[in-house]
This record gives C-alpha cells, structure tokens and sequence, in this order.
C-alpha cells in the first residue's frame, strides 16, 4: 500500500510569452520502507515535483490538474493551514544545501526543540539528543549546543535528516542531498539513508541527478525529461536494461561508466525542448537516435511487470 | 626534457589573525608536484585537503610561504615571473559563472586576455567569433552577459578565455562541477580535443574520481594539506598504496545497483588543521591503523616506478589492493 | 551601433522600462525632469527678470499678469522661483558629482588597494563624518565668507565620505569575488581591476544614494541661504525667497506658500526617483525574475 502518491499532476510556471509546463501528467507511488529515486537533468522538472509534494511550489507556480494523495488524503484539496501541519509532520523535506534550512543565529538543539514544540511533540532533550545519535552524530549533547555554521557540511546534513524525522514522517524527500558534498561524506550519508529505511518506517524519495547515488540507494527509480516521467523501473531493471533512448543516452554518457583512457565520452546531442512551447508527440524525438516519422504523434505508455516507458519504439 | 610545471616543496601558511601575531596556520606542507608537455595530471582530495589553495598559490593569487614554482625550468620570481606565468598558464574556475565579471559581455570576456597582456587585436570581434567557435558556441553568445548563460555554455566560455593566449598550462578547479551529466561529458570532450590540438597540459583538481579515472594521467592525492600519494592514474586506482586513496575509491557511489558498497569504508571527517593529528595525520580515520601510526609519521617514500605513498605500510597495501583487484575484474 | 566586443553595461534600456513601470519612479521622474527643465530653460521661459525691482508692485497677489503674485520689492515671483530651480538644482548637482566622483575613486582604492591605505583613508572618511555637519558648515563659511562656490565646497566636504564608506565596502565585498581573481588569475593590473570590474558593479548603488541625497542638499542651500550664509541676495534662492517671505507672513502669506511648494516637490521627486532606481537596481531586487 503506497504511502504518497502522485496521480496524473500537471504544473506549469506562468512566464513572460506563455506557460511553461514543468511537470506534465505525472504519475508516481512509493511504499512504506521503500526508496524511490527521482531522476533527471537541470531542467527536467525534478524540482518542482519535489517541491509540489511537500506542498511548497514557488510564486507564479500552478497545479493544473492531478492529487497528491499522502495515506489517501489530496493534499493539493487541503485548505491551507491542515497543509501546513501535514508538512514536517507527515512528510518531511532535505534540501540541498542544509545551511539554508537552519537559522544561523540560533543553537542546533533550540531549533530542533522549537521545531518540535511547533508541531505540538512533547520531546525533551533526551529525546533530540536520541535521534541525533541514530543518525551518527558522535557527540549529540556538544552538537545540541553549537551554531549551523560551526558544524560541517555533512554534520549539518545529518542534522537535518534528523530534523526531518524527529515527528516520525511517513514519507521523508530528499532534494539533491549529497550534491554539496565530498566523496566521503557522500557515502557516509548514502549509508545513513540506506539505514533509514530499515529502521524508520517511511517512504523515502530522493531527488538527484548523480547516477551513482540513484543505483547506491534506490529500490525504484523514474526518469524525467522534459516534464514527464519517461521511463520507471526497479533500479537494477532500469541500469541494466534500460529501456527509453534518454535512459540509456543519460547512461553511457556517465564518465563513471566509461571505461578509462577510451577516449570520447557519448554525449546527447541538442538541447531539452522549449517548455513553453512543447512538441505534440514524443519530446525526446529531436535528439533520439531511433525517432522515426511516427515519434511526431502523441506517445503511448507501456506499462509491463513493475516498469513503464514512455516511447513509440519501446514496450516495457 | 623540463617539465611544464614544477613545484618543490612549496608550503602555504596563513596568518591566524590576532593583534601582532605572528603564528601562521600551515595549509599545504611541501607540496612537490610537477606536470610534463602535454600531459594531465589530477589533484584530489577532500575539501580541507587544500587542492584550491594550491591552484591558487600556483597562480599567485595566494602568498607562498616556502618553496619554488618553475614554469618550463624557469623559476617564477617576482611580479615580472608571475606576469609570464600568467601568460602561459589559465586557469579555470569552480563556479563558471561568477568567475565571468557581470557587466561585461561575453565578446569582451573572451578577448581580454589579449588586452591584458597587451597582445595586437587587429580584430577583435573576429577573434572573439574564433574563440567562441572554438569551444562550440555560436558567434551570437558574444552579445550575451554572463547572467544569461547556462552552467554549460559558461563554463564554455570559461574555456574558451583559458585558451586566447594559447598556454601551455591549464589549471582546472572541479571543471565539471554543478553541470549535468550530459554536458559533463560535453565539457571533457572538449577539454581532450583541445588538449589533442594544442598540446596542452591540465592539473586537474576535483574530488570527482570518475573525472579523474577518464582524464588524467597521473594523479596527486592531497590530506590535509600534503601529498599522500603520487603515481600514474591507473596503477593508483588498480592499487592503491595509501588507505586514504583506497578509501576514497571505495565511497565512490558506483552507477550499478549490483555493486553496492555495503560497508562505509571511511568514517568521521576530515580532521581540522587547527588540530592535526599525531603521527601519520589519517590514522583517525584509518581502517587499519596501528599503534606506531599514532605516533611516528610516515615520509613520502617511492614505492616503484613513478608511485609515491605516505603510508608506513605501503608496500603491503599495494600488493594485497592490487590481488584484490584483479580477483574483482577476473 | 555598440560593439559586442567592447562589452557595454547591460539593460540600460531595460532599466527605464522598468522605472516607467513603477508608478512612483515614474512620478519622481516626471517631477525630476520638470525641475531640469525649469533649471535649464529659466532664461526663456521666466517671464521676468527676476531681478528687476517694480517697488509699486510689491506684494501683489497671483494674478494674470504675476501668476504667483510678487514679493517685497515687487519681483515676479514666478520668474524667481525658476531661476532659483536653476540656483538650487545647479548647487545641488554640480556638489554630489564632485562629491560622488571623489567618494567613489577613494572608496575604490581604500576597497581595493593596499591594506595601510585603507586604514588612513577610513580615519579620514571616519574624522570627516564625525565633525557636526552645521558648525562644520559654519565655520567653512566663516573663512572663505558666504557665496556659492563656498556653499559647493562645504556640501562636497560633508558628503563624500559617506559615498566613499558605501563604495569602499561594496569594494571590499566583490574583492573577493570569483571573477575578481580570475581577472587577477590572467593577470590583470589594479586599474584595470578597479575600472574595468569593480566600478560597473558598485557604481548602482552609489547612484541612488546620490539621487536621495539631493534634496538634502536643495534643503541645506534653502536653510544656509535662509540664515543668510548661503547665496546671497538679490539671488532669486528658494532659501532667500522663504526667508523674505517669512519676514511678510502676515501681510502677504502666498510668497512662503509660493517658495515652499517647489521644494516641497523638488525633494519628493528626487526621493521618488531615488526609491525607485533603487528598486530597479538593487542586487537583491533580481531574485524577483523567474528562474
């Protein structure tokens, strides 16, 4: 039983000479103790996805059909202030850069106690303390007490998963979480997250364009482009016989694939279309190696055991 | 033959501030490092590791503290050297974009090098077309401003400034850094073509390891601000003599779900230069320190042609690195 | 046509389009441009001299023939209060320009140059700004006496160290910047560094400040030449004009209404203006575009 999931959404931006359609007819579902990957390029819509399922679209941003449902419920129906208190109650967001989630003129242990205080939690101290040691902070009292930007930017992102599930969410996304960091780091916070969802019994989504991290640490994996998800599949389905033409372009051109000392490196040529101006059929037909005159129609889904692919020329 | 370039011993200190205080925190401790015609050569390392600062000593945008720079065996001295360095060096930075100067346009940009250096531009649109061309922009981005160009396209730009001058040398800080993986493959292929062209030389600093793997020839491991260790890119990644670069390989997230780590090779962080640890300063990270590494710090010792390791146990670790290895790709 | 290569400051035209948008820059602008107007044009469009006495015409109220009426000796009021934009506006700009080019070439090298320079120039900026601005501006003008060049060197005097503080810490700031060091990184000298990159991107602000700093000074001209320290008569000064005026309140109260309302306006336009290039400009302001 799926714990959030997305049905049929559309969101587009209204900007200077029309709408560009960031997200278009996406459909999406992840489980309890499962991690769904979101991928894709600047561009692709990834973001704006995020950002709509925790309910925090940017000004000018419009929700043009579709639900999000969490444990049933549309959230996109909720008047404003129940949103509010679903958000960070029951579906919690990592960012990026976590320097920008905290206040730099407050302790780490203040914040987290009036974050908790806000959403109505009785916790103590003990208890933040607790959940900054589940998620691998050595010396949770010191940490408690000390300022956003003494600690380090792993630090502070294990502080803000630990934010993040202090009130138990059911479903925690994770934008781009490991981007601002070092190799190192990046795969401390891979394991801590793979722990995760284990031990908390949540969804996870995490939103990245980095290869690595998808195949590292997700069970499902869509593939944006262009707005839509072209293709979904279980990750080792996805890396290993990938089945849309951007998939498999996005996966070659990964110098962490290519063997060394091979030379030139694949790439796609051209660039994503004009979201303000989209094509009637397939978006990837411009730069696809297999279009052929039929690519110009609308495309259909194929929809086989656990995957879908949006393509005129694959069946799933 | 003399090489491109050639630092010995060079070392970085900072002043710790404080009212006539003359106490400097070191930041990179004779560092030796050299880079041949036409060959390219990786720094990585964590942030910490003090790979930028060395760019930036190298292009005397930071004050050295100890030892020598030569650029084709000519030691760089004084304004006068640092002037010529910068002539037939360029560097390129991290952030593409905020290292184009706002208000100016992206035309202008890519000639400046030769009014800087008071190079005849009979033509400049024409050579700003050149350059443009060069990277693969079309002539019409000369009329563009840096705040209207994408990560790509900027760090085209990037490149094509590099090149006016045509050097000999180009240092590039993390040149793939926030681009996706499409134009990241774009960027290096442009970097090889021009490397094949001109016969350039790169120093290449990332953490990105698969940058590394696909471009350099040699490769230059930094911690905390010295060399741990040297050789040619590919017997480094096949056996690695250091734990630190081994671990570094290892947390590498790998693009193939059936090769997932699932042990953390490497634990806590990279410890402050404040407080550097004793002995051989990665033992608090080690897997397999022991008790004389808390105690006695390793050298830089050879171990074998062209590879260098600061590890008391070196030899050890390469050996059993590289059978591991080979069992994997068998 | 401007070449690509030459690289010129971008959306210039992008910035009066905006600044027509905002209801209130464009008020200050239309204001502002009045003013200008006035100032450049009095000798044809005053209808009198402004000088000339007619003693039996004195404190006529507004009529067809004096539309703001005249003063104590007869003067059109109309024609003074025109060749005063001319005297005020002139005073006014002719003293933040001096002030803002010495402001922004000492803010750039204390910004910019080395670290000793620096200090010495802030305890100038710093000594500067902390003299009270009226006994400072009285003293001035004990020494050199009252009149207009003196007015200009007391105004510069009082201003460019705030113009200077705001450009040497805007300096400070970019210094450090990316494209900072890749200029240096290629080699670039100081001069070009000063004038080539860090000028266009601190100059922005040092225009609005100077733009909201002009009234002030309109005000300061009125209150020196009012006390009769600052233009002195018969120059047809606002100040001058309020201050005979004020002398005939009860007999004849449309001169200090007549001499008050263009300050008034000018001072609200300047300001407009002011807020509304600051709005325009502002770095923080471009977060507003999508994207």
């Amino acid at each position: 039983m799926s714990v959030l999931s997305v049905e049929g959404l559309s969101v587009s931006y209204r900007v200077p000479g029309g709408r560009l359609q960031a997200v278009r007819d996406v459909s999406l579902s992840v489980g309890r103790g499962e991690v769904l990957g979101i991928m894709g390029e600047s561009g692709c819509g990834k973001s704006t996805l995020a950002a709509a399922m925790i309910g925090l679209l940017p000004q000018g941003a419009e929700v043009a059909a579709g639900a999000i449902r969490l444990n049933g419920t549309d959230m996109l129906r909720l008047p404003g202030e129940e949103q509010r208190r679903l958000r960070g109650q029951r579906i919690a967001m990592v960012f990026q850069d976590p320097m920008t989630a905290f206040n730099p003129v407050l302790t780490i242990g203040r914040q987290l106690a009036d974050f908790v205080g806000a959403h109505g939690g009785g916790k103590g101290a003990a208890e933040i303390a607790g959940m900054l040691e589940r998620v691998g902070i050595p010396d949770p009292g010191r940490c408690l007490g000390r300022y956003p930007h003494e600690l380090s930017g792993g630090m502070r992102q294990r502080v803000a998963i630990a934010a993040a599930l202090l009130m138990q969410p059911d479903v925690l996304i994770a934008d781009e979480p490991t981007t601002a960091l070092d190799v190192t780091m990046e795969a401390q916070i891979i394991h801590l997250l793979r722990d995760l969802r284990t031990s908390f019994d949540g969804a996870i989504v995490v939103v990245t364009h980095h290869l690595g991290v998808i195949a590292e640490l997700c069970d499902r994996v869509a593939v944006m482009y262009a707005g839509e998800v072209v293709e979904e599949a279980g990750v080792d389905a996805l890396f290993h016989d990938p089945r849309h033409p951007y998939t498999r372009a996005l996966l070659s051109c990964d110098p962490a694939v290519v063997m060394p000392g091979s030379g030139h490196l694949p790439t796609i040529g051209g660039r994503i279309p004009d979201l303000t101006a989209l094509p009637a059929g397939c978006a990837f037909a411009a730069r696809c190696g297999m279009a052929e005159a039929g690519c110009g129609a609308p495309v259909p889904r194929h929809r086989g055991a656990g995957r879908s692919v949006l393509c005129h020329r694959s069946a799933a | 033959m003399s090489a491109v370039l050639e630092l010995s011993r060079m070392s970085v200190a900072l002043p710790l501030g404080g009212f006539l205080s003359r106490a400097r925190l070191p930041i990179l401790m004779d560092v030796s490092l050299s880079v041949g015609r036409g060959e390219s050569v990786a720094l990585v390392g964590e942030s910490g590791s003090g790979k930028t600062t060395l760019a930036r000593a190298v292009m005397g945008l930071q004050a050295v503290s100890g030892g020598s720079i030569a650029l084709d065996g000519q030691a760089v001295e004084g304004a006068a050297g640092h002037a010529r360095l910068r002539r037939d060096a360029a560097m390129m930075f991290q952030d593409a974009t905020a290292s184009l100067s706002p208000r100016l346009t992206v035309g202008y940009l890519v000639t400046e090098p030769f009014r800087i250096h008071g190079v005849a531009l009979p033509d400049p649109e024409g050579m700003a077309r050149e350059l443009l061309a060069k990277v693969g922009l079309p002539p019409a981005m000369a009329r563009r401003y840096p705040h209207e160009l994408s990560g790509g396209q900027a760090r085209r730009v990037g490149v094509a400034r590099a090149l006016a001058l045509k050097p000999r040398l180009v240092i590039a800080d993390e040149p793939t850094a926030g681009l996706d993986v499409s134009v990241q493959a774009e960027v290096l292929n442009l970097m090889a073509d021009l490397r094949a062209e001109m016969g350039l030389a790169y120093l290449i600093i990332t953490h990105n390891l698969a940058l590394v793997r696909h471009v350099a020839d040699r490769v230059v491991v930094l911690y905390l601000g010295r060399v741990v260790e040297e050789g040619p890119t590919a017997q480094v990644f096949a056996a690695p003599a250091h734990p630190y670069t081994a671990s570094l390989i290892a947390a590498e997230p790998r693009p193939d779900p059936r090769q997932r780590r699932m042990d953390l090779a490497i634990r806590g962080e990279v410890p402050s230069v404040l407080r550097r640890p004793s002995g051989c300063e990665f033992h608090t990270r080690c897997p397999m320190a022991r008790e004389m590494c808390r105690t006695t710090a390793p050298t830089l010792a050879p171990i074998g042609a062209g590879r260098q390791a600061r590890c008391h146990f070196a030899d050890q670790n390469k050996d059993q690195q590289g059978e591991q290895h080979a069992v994997e790709h068998r | 046509m401007s070449s690509a290569v030459e690289g010129t400051v971008p959306g210039r035209r992008g910035i009066g389009r905006a600044l027509l948008a905002d209801p209130m820059g464009l008020a200050g602008l239309v204001l502002v441009v009045v003013f200008l107007l006035m100032a450049l044009l009095a000798p044809w469009v005053a209808p009198y001299d402004p000088i000339a006495l007619d003693v039996k015409a004195k404190f006529q109220p507004p009529s067809a023939a004096h539309w703001a009426g005249t003063d104590h000796l007869g003067r059109d009021l109309l024609s003074r209060i025109i060749w005063g934009a001319r005297l005020a506006l002139g005073i006014a700009i002719t003293s933040v320009l001096i002030a803002g080019a010495i402001g922004l070439v000492l803010g750039l090298i204390a910004g910019y140059g080395p670290r000793w320079l620096d200090s010495v120039l802030v305890l100038i900026f710093d000594s500067m700004s902390s003299l009270p601005m009226i006994f400072f501006a009285l003293a001035v003008i004990t020494v050199l006496g009252p009149g207009t060049t003196t007015l200009i060197i007391v105004i510069v005097l009082v201003s460019f160290p705030a113009y200077a503080r705001l450009i040497r810490t805007q300096t400070l700031a970019l210094s450090g910047a990316d494209f900072i060091l890749a200029e240096r990184a290629m080699g670039a000298g100081a001069g070009r560094i000063i004038f080539r990159h860090l000028l266009p991107n601190v100059v922005g602000p040092l225009v609005i400040l100077i733009c909201m700093d002009i009234p002030v000074v309109i005000m300061l001209e009125a209150g020196l030449s009012y006390l009769n320290l600052g233009v002195k008569p018969p120059s047809p000064s606002w100040g001058n004009i309020l201050s005979e005026g004020y002398n005939a309140l009860r007999q004849a109260p449309h001169v200090v209404i007549v001499a008050g309302v263009p300050l008034v306006l000018a001072t609200l336009g300047f300001t407009f203006l002011g807020e509304g290039l600051r709005d325009v400009l502002d770095p923080r302001g471009a977060g507003r575009r999508w994207g």
